[in-house]
């Protein structure tokens, strides 16, 4: 039987770069990502290296959207990973708190951490089926108070606090949960957070991917409810 | 720290041991030990290890056991030897395909595709980020029967005929399979060395790191090399002897780098705790090593990581003189070479 993932930001950055990996250890792919140009003719390159991949274009914080993404996955067979990587920053270039427009961080909110949750909640059936495991991207900005990090970092912290107690939850359902934080890279999106500066000394969403090949073959049991930053030199599972 | 140290490798040619001691008429405690204390430097047979041990020295070895790792391949290329480092999961390895035992390559390959290996079918999924000569292999069936079935050990292009059995590559210790290379620091102990250990009340505690194929990394560029993460466990009875040589100030001695790595990463900054998962912890001197007073370690090629891990343990400078006297007497390097013994200065 085959393995499915479903990702989110799937079009560039950490996204595109862990749907390649996963495809090339044969896991049919459910992908999303707001703009349909990008994310088409990045799922068309991975399906002519022969794998099966459903690309669904459309915003995570829209509830049917998010339906359809976990029918994609039924239509596939089931989903045994969920990757809540899909985020947005705030106001590039950033702000501090004091200045950031409430819409904004409701908006924040909305993607980066209501969103998750509604698809852990759309996907669960299918996650449980396959005693999945759900991972949500966090950031060091969850824990570090840096300046003008405040809304981006106030949902991921959050995020991490539903990651760990929905590890709680979900134990007895065989789902596991982790938060994984990856650590500074260059993508689009931190290329946003330092407009116009150089920040080609970050390394490329690839660096991760060991950390993703670990990830995926511990027993969901010795890591659901952990905090793992990808760039570490050490991840440990439970004792 | 230096990306190599330029001296060691223009000093004297070092000298390989091409076959295991047992073929040149020795028994394993039967090769050199040199014992480094301080910059003072001793010569010595490894069966005479006790002398050197302060009482109440706690040893701490590796258990992993050696795997047949090395298997034959072929694909679009011709044929070719497909190493296994460390396993990911039931069907994802990082993997180092070679040419041959002597010559790595690079073998021309892309992304996604498959070839054959020991009967069964196989898919190059990713380069490792930073170490283009290892991927990430997808296996379609058990890489476990493919071992048992075709695997030899790895061997490089040193090592000369009649080429040793596995069994060649396995230290006293050795309990669980899981190494791509032999942890062979604790080659030459023996049952009489253990003997002789226990006599002397010299215990011995054991983690288990699985190690990969041997670090070949440069740090270009002066940044950090690049290390792969390997499998690693500290028991707590492991944890707890550490901590309480080092508060009875008892001197602990890693039997292998594989061991400092391990100690280093489960410290916690105050004391060692019972840890398992992957580690690729850097042991430099900026850190410093923390868990350890000394080490027993074979002579190696002086890649940047095993040299800074030397250099963090006994100062760069008596690593230097160490090797350069270790050279000058003609000591043999590699896996089945002779041992240096590095012990904190007394006082």
């Amino acid at each position: 039987m085959g393995r499915t993932a479903l990702i989110t930001g799937a079009s560039r950055g950490l996204g595109a770069a862990l749907a390649r990996f996963l495809a090339g250890q044969d896991f049919d792919l459910v992908l999303t990502a707001r703009g349909a140009g990008n994310l088409d003719a990045f799922a068309r390159g991975i399906r002519n290296g022969g794998h099966r991949v459903v690309a669904v274009a459309g915003d995570v914080a829209d509830d049917g959207h998010r339906r359809r993404l976990v029918a994609a996955a039924e239509t596939l067979g089931g989903l045994d990973l969920l990757v809540n990587n899909a985020s947005e920053l705030g106001p590039s270039p950033l702000v501090s708190l004091s200045e950031l427009p409430l819409p904004a961080f409701e908006r924040l909110l909305a993607v980066n951490l209501l969103a998750p949750l509604g698809l852990v909640q759309a996907a669960l059936p299918l996650l449980s089926a396959r005693q999945g495991l759900i991972v949500n991207v966090s950031s060091d900005a969850a824990v570090g108070g840096y300046p003008g990090w405040g809304g981006y970092g106030a949902s991921k912290a959050a995020l991490d606090l539903l990651s760990t107690t929905l590890a709680s939850e979900l134990k007895e359902r065989g789902v596991g949960v982790v938060a994984v934080d990856p650590g500074d890279m260059r993508t689009a999106m931190h290329q946003l957070a330092f407009p116009g500066e150089d920040i080609s000394n970050r390394p490329l969403p690839e660096v991760t991917m060991p950390f993703w090949a670990w990830l995926l073959g511990q027993a969901r049991n010795d890591v659901t409810g952990r905090r793992y930053r990808a760039q570490d030199a050490t991840w440990e599972i439970a004792q | 720290m230096k990306p190599l140290d330029q001296s060691l490798l223009a000093g004297p040619k070092l000298r390989s041991a091409a076959t295991p001691p047992e073929a040149r008429g020795l028994e394993r405690d039967e090769v050199r030990l040199l014992v480094s204390t301080g910059d003072r430097h001793e010569h010595a047979v490894f069966h005479e290890l006790e002398h050197f041990l302060p009482a109440g020295t706690l040893l701490v070895v590796n258990t992993s056991a050696t795997l047949p790792a090395s298997l034959p391949a072929s694909g679009r290329f011709g044929s070719f030897i497909l190493n296994l480092s460390s396993r990911y999961g039931e069907q994802l390895w990082l993997c180092e395909p070679r040419l041959s035992a002597a010559h790595p390559g690079p073998l021309p390959l892309t992304a996604g595709e498959t070839f054959e290996v020991a009967g069964m079918s196989a898919r190059f999924v990713a380069p490792y980020p930073g170490l283009p000569r290892l991927w990430f292999v997808a296996f379609d069936g058990s890489v476990e029967i493919a071992m048992a079935d075709e695997g030899e050990p790895i061997r490089y292009g040193y090592v000369e005929p009649p080429l040793p059995p596995l069994s060649a590559y396995q230290t006293i210790f050795a309990e669980r399979p899981g190494s791509a290379e032999m942890p062979s620091a604790a080659r030459p102990f023996s049952r009489r060395v253990l003997e002789e250990l226990a006599w002397r009340n010299i215990a011995i505690a054991s983690i288990e790191l699985h190690t990969g194929v041997s670090s070949l990394e440069t740090t270009d560029g002066g940044g950090e090399p690049v290390l792969y993460p390997e499998p690693f466990i500290v028991p707590a009875a492991t944890a707890a002897a550490v901590n309480s040589a080092r508060r009875d100030r008892r001197p602990v001695i890693a039997v292998g780098t594989t061991v400092v790595r391990a100690l280093e990463s489960a410290w916690d900054g105050h004391q060692v705790n019972a840890a398992s998962g992957f580690t690729r912890l850097f042991v430099e001197p900026k850190r410093g090593v923390h868990t350890i007073d000394g080490l027993i370690t074979g002579f190696h090629d002086p890649n940047a990581t095993h040299l800074a891990m030397l250099h963090a343990i006994a100062g760069e400078g008596r690593a230097a003189e160490a090797y350069d006297e270790a050279m000058r007497n003609e000591y043999l390097w590699h896996e089945f070479g002779d041992s240096h013994l590095i012990l904190p200065r007394i006082g």
